[in-house]
């Protein structure tokens, strides 16, 4: 377990240098000159320009920048923004309402999308299955910025029930509905994954192998259709969570959350190289370590999987 | 067993941590009611692109709080007006080189005067390249100024040799060439006076200007991504005098939620309408609209030199007026704008003093199918243009509808394939393409003024001096008649008479039409129901924030 451990970190080292390169590439690549859009429509003082430039390394080589990044990178400096920002605070500000937003996203779809999945794929063509079937084939069908707004202008506008928007310190409360638009897809995949590996788990060969010991109806279910079943939803809601963190800038940007997905869009937009970087690669390492911690479940789940 | 175990501990440790999270916010979040016990105003906000150094700020999400915070020396009313505010008097010589400026007894946030001194080594500051400030070029007509722009031989701490304090209270101002709108550009954010401690750690200044404020409101806290917060000012004397106990700035990841949060009442104002509401904000219930035309004006510029359109020759001229006779501005901005815009009738803007919708060959701006088909069938006798005439546009700033209407408008006066569109993804490439002079069409231009003057919309667009990326010229546009008309307006001490000589100047550019006109943009923007009185624009198409009251 120990080595197995070792090794998968270690594997994280050429990971980070790929792709802190491959990031620094494309956004190298952007086009457009992020210090003359600082002026806007206005002219361009080229002494001025040159200076900015200077001080933001973005007059070397593309190879140069990288480097110094990667070198700046090792003491933990990460630069700074073009607003003269601490990338590092930026970071600091972003990371914690996103991993709050993902993480209640990540409950609402693992419980509702678990629970429902497990009624339907039991109670398979009763009405409740068919109402559960259709509701999340509409949650995967509609995009989820029609989802927000709707959501946004009914319960928060309309009829005040929730808060319109999250906005400074969002609390429990606040972020309930950009939670549940954002893990809303997610759930709905999750109900059709749960039902269709119950309803075919329980036609394999062991359950009947398991009744016909006499089993009860009960712990045939649970110890081994349900456990078997979960494997699967196990792996989707490992790899969910670090999608959750990256890809919430949707529900960030209609409900007023300045968190991980809105602030590498602004900084995309803005050609910030730095900020772009460093926030991929912390996305990244929460990506490696929920997959190594999903991997570690698997061996939970099914006794068969060992790891040495 | 033993892995069960682990399984449990998990399971429980991402409970734990959940709860621990939410728990904690919760007991944070009194602070989103952020000053509501007070009348505070709550504003819709961007985060600024850079900090609170008055010359560095080139961007509306630092500009309109800091607008607040510094005064100037003069300041202008809602429509346009200036007078004086921290000036006691800005006195031109007779052809406008040197201006002499006396200061009234005015004070910084921790006490200092405000002495001549904090001006010119404030300016000096901003235009000295070493210091790397967006505004630098604002300074350009000071004398001394080119001394200042060899970065790399420079320290940052070199003064303008144009600028001379002669007492406490009076300095003076050595123009390189004259400029009788100088006396209006030194109430633009940059020209802001600076506090002594400001020179000490300019950076420290610019994260917390607590100390330097001069204007309506001083600043109270700026926390990233979130709100930047001032309170009204107790010691300011000026033309501005605050209405409210202060300014809550909000800063929001998207337009569309603030307008909810308008409508919801837990924002008060902002100056803009999303797209998706443009059509209904005007009978939105739950918001205050407002919807006028204001002083922003959107052209499109036809390089001069383009081949068929060149800029004084007659096929050129009667291809240009012919383009812009074949465009239905009306139709555009009713059907396309939904009433957010109004039909451009010249160069300036309805709210720029000397202003006149009837200046003649304003009727090149009207459309007129058939006049326009006949002057392009005159251009196409000397020359056949085959076209199309791109416009191109950057599509992240919404105007793909309106240069759709623009050239479909083109396409059914003067035939089949005569404009087509070139969108470009975004601001940054688009306006890259224009300063390397890669447009091979016509592209889209823009004016919002730094003062309200016309001379920033004329000298800064078209003269001879503003063109080959010297200025804001981004056509090239040339025309010795037009500059002399500039030069001649700028050496005229009195405003009156001056503007009336920027009028004549515009009938130029009306007949030659380097750039378009198109439409004014309407200064519109929502309030809440909870603002009681002062929700007005000013001349920079932003919400008069220190009228507004919520009692």
């Amino acid at each position: 377990m120990g080595k197995y451990l070792l090794r998968r970190i270690l594997q994280v080292i050429p990971v980070v240098l790929g792709t802190t390169l491959l990031v620094y590439a494309l956004v190298f690549a952007l086009p457009g000159d992020p210090v003359k859009a600082m002026f806007g429509d206005k002219p361009v003082n080229e002494a001025v320009a040159a200076q900015i430039r200077a001080e933001y390394n973005l007059d070397k080589p593309f190879i140069v920048q990288y480097l110094l990044f990667l070198r700046n990178a090792l003491t933990l400096d990460f630069g700074n923004t073009f607003a003269g920002q601490p990338v590092i605070d930026e970071i600091a500000r972003a990371f914690p309402v996103t991993i709050k937003l993902a993480l209640m996203a990540f409950v609402f779809e693992a419980i509702f999308g678990v629970v429902f999945g497990i009624i339907s794929g039991f109670k398979k063509g009763k009405w409740y299955d068919t109402v559960i079937l259709i509701v999340s084939l509409l949650l995967i069908s509609v995009p989820t910025f029609v989802t927000g707004f709707l959501g946004q202008y009914l319960l928060g506008v309309k009829w005040s029930i929730l808060p319109v928007t999250a906005g400074n310190n969002p609390g429990f409360i606040d972020l309930l509905l950009p939670a549940m638009v954002l893990g809303s897809v997610s759930m709905a995949y999750i109900i059709r994954l749960t039902r269709a590996e119950i309803s075919s788990n329980i036609a394999e060969d062991y359950v009947r192998t398991a009744r016909a010991k006499g089993m009860s109806n009960r712990s045939v279910m649970l110890r081994h259709v349900l456990r078997n079943s979960l494997i699967p939803v196990v792996t989707y809601l490992g790899q969910d969570i670090a999608a959750l963190m990256g890809g919430a800038m949707i529900s960030e940007t209609i409900f007023n959350i300045h968190g991980v997905g809105w602030l590498t869009y602004q900084s995309i937009l803005k050609g910030e190289g730095n900020l772009v970087v460093s926030i991929v690669t912390l996305l990244m390492l929460i990506f490696v370590v929920c997959n190594l911690i999903v991997d570690m479940l698997y061996a939970v789940l099914d006794p068969r999987i060992r790891y040495a | 067993m033993k892995k069960k175990a682990l399984a449990f501990a998990a399971a429980a440790c991402a409970a734990a941590m959940l709860l621990s999270g939410c728990g904690s916010s919760n007991s944070g979040d009194s602070t989103t009611a952020g000053g509501s016990g007070s009348s505070y105003i709550l504003a819709y906000a961007s985060e600024p692109q850079k900090t609170f150094i008055p010359g560095n700020i080139n961007e509306t999400g630092g500009g309109k709080p800091a607008d607040m915070m510094f005064a100037r020396l003069v300041s202008f009313d809602d429509n346009s007006k200036a007078s004086n505010e921290i000036a006691e008097s800005v006195t031109p010589n007779e052809n406008a080189t040197e201006y002499t400026i006396k200061l009234k007894d005015w004070k910084f946030s921790n006490g200092d005067p405000v002495k001549a001194e904090n001006f010119t080594k404030a300016w000096s500051y901003v235009a000295n390249a070493k210091n790397a400030m967006l505004g630098s070029s604002f300074f350009q007509t000071i004398a001394g100024y080119d001394a200042l722009q060899d970065a790399d031989n420079l320290k940052g701490d070199e003064q303008l040799s144009g600028l001379k304090v002669v007492d406490d209270k009076t300095f003076t101002v050595a123009l390189s060439a004259p400029d009788s709108a100088f006396g209006l550009k030194i109430g633009y954010t940059a020209f802001a006076p600076l506090p002594d401690s400001f020179f000490d750690d300019p950076k420290a200044f610019g994260e917390n200007p607590k100390d330097g404020c001069t204007g309506p409101y001083v600043f109270e806290s700026w926390k990233h991504n979130q709100d930047i917060m001032m309170k009204k000012n107790p010691d300011y004397k000026g033309n501005r005098p605050a209405q409210n106990d202060g300014i809550d700035f909000k800063i929001y990841t998207s337009d569309t939620a603030a307008y909810a949060d308008i409508q919801a009442g837990n924002l008060d104002v902002m100056e803009s309408v999303p797209a998706a509401q443009s059509k209904t904000f005007e009978k939105d219930p739950k918001v205050q609209p407002f919807n006028e035309a204001g002083s922003v004006i959107q052209t499109f510029t036809i390089p001069s030199n383009m081949e068929h359109f060149q800029n004084g020759t007659e096929e050129g001229e009667l291809r240009r007026q012919a383009i812009s006779m074949a465009i239905d501005r009306k139709a555009l901005c009713e059907k396309v704008l939904s009433g957010t815009g109004t039909p451009a009738t010249d160069f300036t803007s309805p709210k720029t003093p000397g202003y006149s919708d009837s200046l003649p060959g304003k009727e090149n701006l009207e459309y007129n199918p058939d006049k326009a088909k006949e002057l392009w069938d005159k251009a196409n006798a000397i020359s056949k243009f085959d076209g199309p005439l791109t416009f191109s546009y950057n599509v992240d700033g919404g105007a793909k509808p309106i240069y759709d209407a623009v050239a479909n408008s083109i396409n059914n006066v003067l035939g089949k394939g005569v404009a087509s569109t070139n969108p470009i993804p975004t601001f940054q490439e688009f306006r890259d393409a224009i300063t390397d002079r890669k447009m091979t069409g016509a592209f889209r231009t823009g004016w919002q003024p730094d003062y309200p003057s016309p001379e920033n919309y004329l000298v800064q667009l078209f003269a001879s001096s503003a063109a080959d990326g010297k200025g804001s010229n981004d056509g090239d546009f040339k025309d010795p008649e037009f500059d002399a008309l500039m030069d001649q307006a700028a050496a005229t001490g009195d405003e009156e008479a001056a503007n009336k000589i920027y009028q004549q100047g515009e009938e130029i550019l009306l007949k030659e039409l380097p750039a378009i006109p198109l439409y004014y943009s309407n200064a519109n923007g929502v309030a809440s129901k909870a603002v009681k009185s002062g929700f007005a624009f000013n001349w920079q198409n932003l919400p008069t924030y220190e009228e507004m009251s919520k009692k």
